[in-house]
């Protein structure tokens, strides 16, 4: 059974990563048919009309992306693909290479010629060293079968792909930081404008495109504009694949036209809450965006509605809160993860979120006090829009968001000096307090 | 706290790179106009041949990939997954981030902990296992993820990771 | 014509600026603050602190172009929705910022919190209080209180050397350490590591730094985090008397700020936006400044009347030198006197200095005490344009090719050498480096090519560097007598076949060819030279071959282009401008121009001999001999200068009378009968001219110590003394007769010196004439060696002249005398690291400890020529190409010393 209409469609077919598996369901007989029909600027063009926005996050419009880089210079051109995943709650791209890795490669090549780029680089996060080989085997198999190389599929267009390793860092998912730790720099981002599609790797024109985002890419040229838009909102045109997480009975990646509502992900295709387990909040689009209360869940997945909401698509990364899991906890998690994940480059995300982690803990620990929640409120503010890149927005987001709805379960922490739930604390105590049977071993 | 043994020596040593190594660093800088690009390939093939980066390979690094030692220092430190103290031979990294948090990552923790004796960031007396707590490994819907060295082990309980524990040498 | 200005209204005020200006810079022109931390003038823009942050609009325009119009007729503008970073935003025509808007003041307010959460409470013991940029930004927006009462961040702060003191709780990480450190000084010392607020400044693996040590890491720190060691603890900045003077370590010429209490020097810092060097200062210029205070300072004159030398009075001093001066130009006429030394000395002093000896008779006058061959005194200025308009070191760093021969300017000029490395990061300068050695310049890493010559090659790689120019067609814009020198020249090149160019220097001829072809195709260029050449036993030859290429190149006669001598003391330029030189007076006018002497002689009330007088090594030679009776040496350590210790040895030892005007009791001072005290650059006022040709006023920023004088009152008191109707009153006066009679001074005063002083140059036709000469090779000098190592030497960064001797951190910082050898020529040598050599040279012998640097190409070894307990001289002068040494393992335990 399939389990999306686009890039899940054959997803699971046995040996999708192989070649010949691949070319079986029709791989690279898009290339073919564009290589042969379509120049590089009337790709751009269909990408453009089609509507396909940023899968990675920032919701860009790719095709009009692709149409800043120039024409007529002189310097080399760029493709890299973002392959960073480290949003939490996000595991869609990891399962895109794993089982489909040709896809990407197809793309890529199409984003290439459509840009003029000899040369694409694949920024993996570190921890896929795993997937990386899996791409690198696909790669060479393209390359064995002139896919890749000096002339791709006969026509004389140069293009080598190449893989790069990250090393741990979240920061380089922003394209800037990835460009930084590219060239072999720290991942820090880097002043814009210049943007990248004029001056970006090695100061040439490069564009830095999510996984996602590529491997539609195949698809919206080799079908066109109008059958990819038969899908989504007219805002929000395509599919999406949702990567699911917390307590619900299917965990996992789904893909779904844009614009189905959130409800209807959780309960049709996720099955619902586990037993014993109601929805407090959810979290629509990866940890930088600001949750959902239960009373939003009819809100539709797309990035109007979304916005609408006070909240944003993101990664899609859809994170379910329970209503036995404090918020407050919760949200001291998703700070930590943002204070050691912050490159350190600018005042307000280096020096706020270790203020805003250390108020949390207080908070959890009972020593909160009521001028507090205020406090983290102003902070995020001093963060948001102050800070040199999106990661501080997304550490501040979050706290807004959940003071914003969850203010009196925030109150009851000062109140009472302790959470009103916190199953994840109890379960620990739980285990802690019990004798031990487990041995040092090892 | 506890570390495994540790040669000593390869702390201050002058490295080289051995064979296969320098063939695979050699290919790496093939694939960048400059080498300084090379820097984190060369870095990963580091820690692959060592089991960690000791200063010496850092120096070496430097002056594969033409840059100011300080310089590849910074990079060095920047990045999570270089280890510049050593490890032990399985590398037991736990993602405590909040969806596995919410599926029971803090006890996995805490039975991973007990059952070695070591606590985030230690290495077992025998060198066996170094335990650390990791952010998102983008497992999230099959959490509670734990990579152990490069290697992705997900859907864990406790009775999983005992398994997997046993199996590690 | 005119780049069209840009619009931008601030704070509701309207100005126009050039496009590209920074809305930092802009605000600045229209004097409304904008903080900044991570911003600094010589680096590129960052953005990170972001406490600039402001409110920035466009007006919004209609789709033609026109502006969209309020109710009330003014434009409407479109706010962009976040504040952006002043220092990082370029003013775009009619653009609207706002830095007092409630959106900037809380978003710069909200900054300013942060930047206190984990800065930690240290004023009461951090050396930044009182002049830190955090206190006084904190004090502007922040708040009294702290909402912030968590546990702050803390770090251990490791050891990074005896200059930098690091306390890494309180770094901002704005970055302008590491930036600086890269982009300026091209040490890449500094490294940030870990990351977020984690984030740490340090070295390679924390231990102490391995660098220039110029502390202008400290200088640029806007907060304690790090600060300089020395210092530390030592005062407030309101304790201290802050005097901007010129810097006494080399001809830069760098404005220092002395920080003083009471009669002491406790520091020096760079001047942020003043002289040639701003925020720069070298660690000769930060740390120097010890030996002011030192406590072996000549207090008092010294008179050797029986045996010993022994304190005297200033008068009995003074009576004693005229009349034994007198005496002896009576019995062995004035021609039996010399006057050396006065590199060290200002305007005013060297002017005097020669004036008394020209007054006694006598035209044995050099203050270039360490030429090892005759040179006229107009040679460099000849080589450098003949007055022409000379570069600045601003106009250094944005020449497109610049050729460094010989010297490695990390020793000899460390300014210049930072002004070539920011031009190569930042505006494009390449780099030719001639040097034996891979000085520091000539490292992969920066933007240029290494000619690793030969030591011994010089004049060839010029001779074949000036027929490459010449190969690649005639050179424009000459003037007609130099052009008129050209047919000769081709001829003579026309030996330099790429075959001959690449035996004689060991360097492919395509490289000589490139570097040639760089130099003629830049549009603006620069020669830099310095003792390498001078104090070369060729170098009159090689001057004129400096010249010859420079005529060829186009950089005597391209805009903004120049050849730039970088002199070895920061008063060997005025020296000769003053005609501290046998062959020249002030201003080099011609001893034989009757003309020219007349003004001087009416001034001066006596008649001047029309015969040039005895160069700096004949004057050396004539000393030994006995035909000299008479010297007086002014700021000089003869013995350490002078190209043969033995020589002069025996000279001071024969010679009847010698007066030593010095600062401690040196080697020479020690041999002398009369030694004068003189007073420290910081004690006096004067003028000094750089390598610019920058006329520089000096600050008296101490009293002279109690018992010393300047120069300028001995030589006076002495010339009264000989009956000469000497009456200046202070120092000022010695310049305005300066100003009258030295024609390329005229017009300059004290008062027009400041905030920088002029550069001169000739009005009219130059001083001297240029010209196009053929310069042969040089023979192997008669009794020098034709085997062994070429010795290189040369200044060093922490070890410059005999000064250095006397500041202990320098000292501690040079680590000790060595002789520095490739590692191929060690081990063929059959030496390890450490073992004592002796080098055997024509004169004489040295022996120190062996070391390893593979910057000393095979063949050859390098010894800096300033360590105090090593006499370079001792081996002997250098002829012919140089100077070569014996090498071999020494008998017994190392020991150093002759």
């Amino acid at each position: 059974m399939s389990r999306g209409p686009l890039l899940f469609k054959d997803i699971d077919t046995p040996g999708l990563a192989g070649l010949e598996v691949y070319r079986g369901l029709g791989g690279y007989e898009a290339l073919a048919e564009v290589l042969a029909k379509m120049s590089p600027d009337d790709c751009i063009e269909v990408v453009k009309a089609s509507g396909l926005r940023g899968r990675g996050g920032a919701g860009f419009p790719t095709g009009l992306k692709w149409s800043f880089v120039p024409k007529d210079t002189p310097k080399p051109k760029y493709l890299v693909c973002n392959a960073d995943e480290s949003e939490p709650g996000t595991f869609k791209d990891r399962e895109l290479i794993e089982k489909d890795p040709h896809l990407l490669i197809e793309g890529m090549i199409l984003a290439a010629r459509a840009i003029g780029a000899n040369v694409g680089y694949v920024y993996l996060r570190g921890e896929f060293a795993w997937i990386q080989r899996i791409l690198d085997r696909a790669i060479a198999e393209a390359y064995e079968a002139g896919l890749l190389g000096p002339s791709v599929a006969g026509t004389g267009f140069r293009l080598d792909l190449y893989t790069h390793l990250g090393a741990g860092a979240y920061i380089c998912g922003e394209e800037t930081a990835l460009l930084s730790s590219l060239e072999g720099y720290r991942g820090q981002p880097r002043l814009k404008p210049p943007f990248p599609a004029v001056e970006g790797l090695y100061r040439c024109p490069t564009i830095v495109n999510n996984v996602e985002t590529l491997m539609n890419v195949p698809g919206i040229l080799a079908n066109g504009a109008a059958w990819y838009r038969q899908w989504g909102t007219e805002k929000s045109p395509g599919t999406k694949i949702f990567s699911v997480s917390g307590p619900v009975r299917r965990p996992g990646n789904y893909e779904l036209p844009l614009g189905v509502p959130l409800s209807t992900l959780l309960n049709e295709h996720c099955g619902g809450m586990r037993d014993g387990f109601k929805v407090k909040a959810v979290i629509p689009g990866g940890s930088s965006v600001p949750p959902l209360p239960a009373s939003l869940l009819d809100t539709p997945l797309d990035f109007e509605s979304l916005n609408a909401a006070g909240t944003y698509l993101g990664s899609g990364g859809v994170i379910v809160i329970d209503d036995r899991t404090c918020i407050v906890d919760a949200l001291w998690n998703i700070t930590r993860f943002y204070r050691h994940e912050s490159c350190g480059k600018c005042t307000p995300c280096r020096e706020g979120t270790y203020w805003m982690a250390e108020v949390f803990e207080r908070l959890e620990r009972g020593r909160g006090r009521s001028s507090d929640i205020d406090l983290l409120d102003e902070v995020a503010d001093n963060i948001l829009g102050k800070s040199f890149c999106p990661l501080g927005d997304g550490a501040a987001m979050p706290v807004m968001g959940a003071i914003r709805h969850f203010r009196e379960e925030f109150e009851y922490h000062v109140t009472h000096r302790r959470c009103r739930v916190n199953r994840r604390r109890e379960e620990l105590d739980a285990l802690r307090s019990a004798p031990s049977a487990v041995e040092v071993t090892a | 706290m506890s570390h495994a043994p540790v040669t000593v020596a390869l702390e201050t040593r002058p490295l080289e790179w051995p064979e296969a190594a320098r063939k695979q660093v050699e290919e790496a800088l093939t694939h960048y106009p400059n080498r300084r690009s090379a820097v984190l390939p060369a870095l990963w093939i580091a820690q692959r041949t060592w089991g960690w980066i000791p200063p010496g390979a850092l120096r070496l690094v430097a002056r594969t990939v033409e840059l100011p030692e300080p310089e590849v220092f910074g990079i060095a430190t920047f990045y999570t997954m270089f280890n510049l103290q050593p490890v032990g031979r399985h590398h037991l990294q736990l993602c405590m981030t909040v969806s596995c948090s919410l599926v029971g990552a803090d006890r996995l923790y805490e039975h991973l902990r007990r059952r070695l004796g070591i606590e985030h960031g230690e290495t077992t007396p025998d060198g066996r296992f170094t335990l650390r707590k990791v952010e998102c490994l983008a497992a999230c819907g099959n959490g509670p993820c734990m990579q152990v060295n490069e290697d992705y082990y997900e859907n864990l309980d406790e009775a999983a990771v005992d398994r997997i524990l046993e199996r590690l040498k | 014509m005119t780049a069209k200005q840009v619009k931008v209204t601030i704070n509701g005020r309207a100005i126009a600026v050039p496009p590209g200006t920074l809305v930092t810079d802009a605000a600045r022109a229209a004097e409304v603050h904008i903080p900044v931390f991570c911003s600094h003038p010589r680096l590129p823009p960052l953005g990170a602190c972001r406490i600039c942050v402001v409110e920035v609009g466009m007006p919004k325009r209609n789709r033609d172009g026109s502006p969209v119009l309020g109710a009330d007729g003014s434009p409407e503008i479109a706010w962009m929705p976040k504040p952006q970073t002043a220092c990082t935003t370029t003013v775009a025509d009619g653009m609207v910022v706002a830095t007092e808007s409630p959106g900037a003041v809380k978003a710069r307010k909200g900054v300013m919190e942060f930047l206190l959460v984990n800065h930690p409470l240290d004023c009461p013991v951090c050396d930044e209080g009182g002049e830190c940029q955090l206190q006084d930004l904190a004090f502007a927006f922040g708040r009294d209180f702290s909402r912030m009462d968590e546990a702050k961040r803390t770090f251990v702060s490791e050891d990074l050397g005896p200059v930098v003191k690091k306390e890494a709780n309180r770094c901002i990480v704005c970055m302008r350490c590491v930036r600086y450190c890269d982009e300026i000084m091209g040490e890449d010392a500094l490294t940030a590591h870990q990351r977020g607020v984690r984030t740490e400044i340090s070295s390679f693996d924390r231990q102490p730094l391995e660098c220039e040590q110029c502390g202008n890491c400290v200088e640029v720190c806007p907060v304690g985090a790090l600060t300089a060691l020395p210092y530390r603890f030592k005062a407030r900045p309101w304790d201290l008397r802050q005097h901007i003077t010129i810097c006494p370590w080399c001809s830069n010429g760098c404005s220092v700020r002395l920080g003083v209490r009471g009669t002491e020097i406790l520091r020096a810092r760079g001047t942020e936006h003043r002289g040639v060097n701003q925020e720069y200062l070298c660690v000769r210029g930060r740390f120097g400044y010890a030996f002011v205070n030192g406590a072996e300072r000549l207090a008092a004159p010294l008179l050797r009347l029986g045996g010993e030398l022994a304190p005297a009075g200033f008068d009995e001093a003074v009576a004693f030198t005229a009349s034994r001066l007198r005496e002896i130009a009576a019995q062995h006429g004035p021609g039996s006197i010399a006057f050396l030394g006065g590199e060290k000395l200002n305007v005013e002093e060297q002017y005097l200095f020669q004036k008394l000896a020209r007054t006694l008779g006598t035209n044995h006058v050099d203050a270039r005490t360490r030429l090892t061959a005759p040179l006229p005194g107009d040679a460099i200025l000849k080589a450098t344009g003949g007055g022409r308009p000379a570069l600045s070191l601003e106009e250094l760093g944005s020449a497109g090719e610049v050729l460094v021969l010989g010297d490695d300017l990390q020793g000899e000029g460390p300014f210049a050498q930072a002004v070539l490395i920011r031009g190569q990061h930042q505006k494009d300068v390449h780099l030719t480096v001639a040097h034996p050695r891979r000085v520091k310049l000539a490292r992969p890493k920066f933007r240029g090519e290494w000619l690793g010559l030969k030591p011994g090659s010089e004049l060839a790689l010029l001779n074949a560097l000036a027929r490459a120019a010449l190969d690649l067609g005639e050179p424009q814009g000459m003037p007609p007598e130099v052009a008129a020198g050209l047919p000769a020249l081709r001829q003579a090149l026309a030996a330099w076949t790429p075959e001959k160019v690449e035996r004689a220097t060991g360097i492919a001829p395509a490289a000589i060819a490139a570097a040639a072809r760089r130099l003629r195709e830049a549009p603006r260029k620069a020669i830099v030279f310095g003792r390498a050449l001078v104090e070369h036993p060729q170098a009159a030859a090689l001057l004129q071959a400096v010249e010859n290429l420079a005529w060829l190149t186009g950089a005597l006669t391209a805009e903004r282009s120049a050849v730039m001598a970088v002199g070895t003391q920061n008063g060997t330029q005025g020296a000769l401008d003053m005609g501290l030189v046998p062959d020249r007076l002030p201003g080099y006018l011609s001893p034989a121009d009757a003309a020219a002497r007349a003004p001087l002689e009416k001034q001066w009330g006596v008649t001047l001999s029309a015969a040039p007088g005895m160069t700096a090594p004949e004057i050396l030679k004539a000393a030994a001999e006995g035909r000299i009776r008479a010297l007086w040496i002014a700021s000089d350590n003869w013995l350490r200068s002078a190209p043969d210790r033995a020589l002069a040895e025996k000279a001071l030892a024969s010679v009847e009378l010698v007066v030593v005007s010095e600062l401690f009791l040196t080697e020479t001072a020690r041999a002398a009968h009369v030694v004068f005290p003189a007073v420290s650059f910081a004690e006096k006022e004067g003028v000094v001219v750089n390598c610019e040709r920058r006329l520089q006023r000096t600050a008296r920023a101490l009293s002279p110590l109690k018992g010393a004088r300047p120069d300028w009152e001995t030589f006076q008191a002495v010339a009264r003394a000989l009956g000469a109707g000497w009456s200046y009153r202070g120092a000022e006066d010695v310049y305005r007769e300066i100003a009258r009679l030295v024609p390329p001074y005229r017009g300059t005063g004290w008062g027009t010196m400041l905030p920088l002083g002029p550069r001169w140059a000739s009005a009219g036709a130059p001083a001297v004439a240029g010209s196009l000469t053929p310069v042969a090779d040089a023979q192997p000098g008669a009794g020098a060696p034709a085997e062994g190592l070429w010795l290189l030497s040369g200044g060093v960064l922490f070890q410059q002249g005999s000064l250095s001797h006397r500041v202990e951190l320098l000292q501690r910082l040079a680590k000790g005398a060595r002789a520095f050898f490739g590692a191929g020529e060690l081990q063929r040598l059959g030496l390890a690291e450490g073992d004592a050599v002796v080098l055997e040279g024509p004169a004489g012998s040295l022996t120190l400890p062996a070391a390893v640097d593979d910057s000393v190409p095979p063949g050859a070894v390098f010894v800096p020529y300033a360590y105090p307990e090593v006499q370079v001289n001792r081996l002997g002068a250098p002829s012919g190409a140089g100077l070569r040494v014996k090498a071999r393992r020494a008998g017994v335990t190392a020991s150093v010393g002759a």
